[in-house]
């Protein structure tokens, strides 16, 4: 059974061989390649050899497309600034309010910034991987996207103070969403992973997330040609996990490391399926003796029930995390499958 | 109805985000004849405090923190010019996000809690050089410079601030308090950039703040 048939096999409910690990390494891949972030950001043959270094050093169920958001905001008229050490960030977004906003035109995946370079990167992975490996696209929530637009504070005070105009610009910035989503698929992205940050109890209560953006959610999903994975972005979700079941194509969400697995399970209910939720900041700094029960932990609350695939909970996992760390998760979803950590 | 009470109903609001129902809460406080001053001290202060305890706890949003800091500030406006004249203030602090950090949104709450808090607050912005803030420290008269940042990366770069305090021989007179997400993951930071102190929330800069002043204060 390859990585492809085991994921896809997981998330259709369907015999596989053990549960699917899945870890975030797109700037790791420049590590091991030894390709300055700058390059692997920029150069779709250097994170093509990127992830490559990271299937062939560890073999996790799946290869990604770049995870950068930096290029979005780039390609609505941001500046970037890039890091030796971390995935590039916006550095100024390209206007500072949501009236403004609004007057932007709207990128084109296929030309505006790097966002042909993401879709080339991703091209080239499913030359290489397609139907062996899934191949991942990441993209930002479509409620928290006019951050990448505006600047998370401007866009918090938008949607908190003036509701008309964020539905506004939630409405203007919904198609690029859908065109970008559309666009990923179209390259070879076998799933989708969607960050909404509004999700995230850290960031908005519930409350708001059910009246603004779940209603955004609904209607931009349903244009979305693809399966969906909703993640909290390094969040808790489980606050507002039970509204999500019915999103169109939604195939799984990811849960927070501080969210409780079993709750989880509840709140989604039998047939939606869970990823997560190891803590991103214990991969660097537990030895893989640790790491490895911590996994085993997750696996033992969450694969009894199935529709379960192991993972780290947040963004990019640290380049300081070393490699024996990580081989640590598979051999956890190994010895679990081999009746090492079932329970007695 | 005690202040305790007027308090209690006001952090009702800041926790449901519902800035008008805390307006009408202050309305109600001041037609009852209690003082704009003591609105701040008897009916703000005590709810932003217990605010912070749920920040602590990690029960509260950034929506209802910024929301909050919003309440705060509608507060202080409100009470403020009936004082008559400004408000005494705790001190001056000179504020930003640190060189190559633009995550704002931190920053700009702990600029309104402070603000709200009695001090006069500089905020210079993002992407603050390490001279730009001493030299408005020393235009001002500032014991305490706050550098912010949210990223380790950019976090680091206060350590050109620390630097800079001490090579102009200032450690003594100017204290540096550091905050942002990354501080609260990796408490360590703090020292490793040379941070005088830090405060896990908004909230916990007023304390934070009085701290390093009395401490600059003690040397000299």
């Amino acid at each position: 059974m390859n990585a492809y048939q085991r994921l896809m096999g997981t998330l259709t409910g369907q015999p596989v061989d053990r549960v699917p690990v899945l870890a975030v390494l797109g700037a790791y891949g420049g590590k091991l390649t030894n390709t300055g972030l700058p390059t692997l950001y920029r150069d779709p043959a250097a994170w093509l050899a990127g992830q490559q270094a990271a299937q062939e050093s560890f073999g996790f169920d799946l290869v990604m497309s770049p995870f950068d958001y930096s290029a979005i905001a780039e390609a609505f008229g941001g500046t970037v600034t890039w890091f030796d050490d971390q995935p590039p960030n916006m550095k100024r977004p390209a206007v500072d309010n949501a009236q403004a906003a609004l007057k932007l035109p709207l990128p084109d995946p296929a030309r505006s910034g790097r966002l042909p370079a993401i879709l080339a990167s991703t091209r080239m992975l499913a030359t290489q991987y397609k139907e062996t490996v899934p191949i991942i696209g990441v993209v930002p929530g479509p409620a928290i996207l006019p951050s990448l637009v505006i600047g998370l504070g401007p866009w918090m005070e938008t949607i908190l103070f003036d509701q008309p105009t964020a539905r506004e610009l939630l409405e203007h910035t919904g198609p690029f969403f859908v065109a970008w989503c559309n666009a990923l698929l179209q390259a070879g992205a076998d799933c989708l992973v969607v960050t909404e940050g509004m999700a995230a109890a850290e960031i908005a209560p519930r409350s708001l997330f059910a009246e603004l953006a779940l209603p955004h959610l609904r209607s931009t999903f349903a244009q979305v040609q693809g399966p969906k994975v909703m993640h909290q972005t390094g969040g808790s979700i489980n606050h507002t996990l039970d509204l999500l079941p019915g999103l169109a194509g939604l195939a799984a969400v990811a849960i927070g490391s501080k969210d409780d697995l079993a709750q989880a399970r509840t709140l989604a209910g039998p047939d939606l399926n869970l990823i997560g939720n190891l803590d991103n900041l214990s991969f660097s700094s537990l030895s893989a003796d640790e790491l490895y029960h911590k996994a085993m932990a997750c696996l033992r609350s969450a694969a009894p029930a199935g529709h379960y695939i192991l993972a780290n909970a947040g963004a990019d996992i640290a380049l300081t995390t070393p490699p024996e760390n990580l081989h640590a998760l598979l051999a956890a979803s190994s010895d679990y499958a081999a009746g090492k950590g079932c329970p007695a | 109805m005690a202040l305790q009470d007027w308090s209690d109903r006001l952090l009702e609001t800041m926790i449901v985000s519902d800035r008008m129902a805390a307006a009408a809460v202050i309305e109600q406080a001041l037609e009852t004849g209690i003082p704009p001053i003591q609105v701040i001290s008897g009916i703000l202060d005590p709810a932003l405090i217990r605010l912070g305890h749920g920040w602590e706890e990690e029960t509260l949003s950034l929506a209802q923190g910024f929301v909050a800091a919003k309440i705060a500030e509608d507060v202080m406006l409100r009470c403020i010019p009936e004082t008559g004249d400004s408000p005494p203030t705790k001190g001056a602090v000179v504020i930003g996000n640190i060189e190559d950090d633009f995550h704002s949104l931190g920053r700009r709450i702990v600029t309104l809690f402070l603000t709200a808090a009695g001090w006069e607050v500089h905020d210079l912005g993002n992407d603050v050089p390490a001279e730009r803030f001493i030299d408005t420290a020393l235009a001002v008269g500032a014991r305490v410079v706050a550098a912010s940042a949210m990223m380790q990366t950019t976090a680091l770069n206060i350590r050109n601030l620390r630097e800079l305090i001490d090579a102009r021989g200032l450690q003594q007179r100017i204290k540096l308090g550091v905050g942002g997400a990354v501080f609260n993951w990796r408490p360590e930071l703090v020292a490793e950039v040379g941070g005088d102190g830090t405060a896990r929330n908004a909230v916990g800069a007023d304390e934070l703040c009085t701290r390093l002043q009395a401490a600059a204060q003690a040397g000299g």
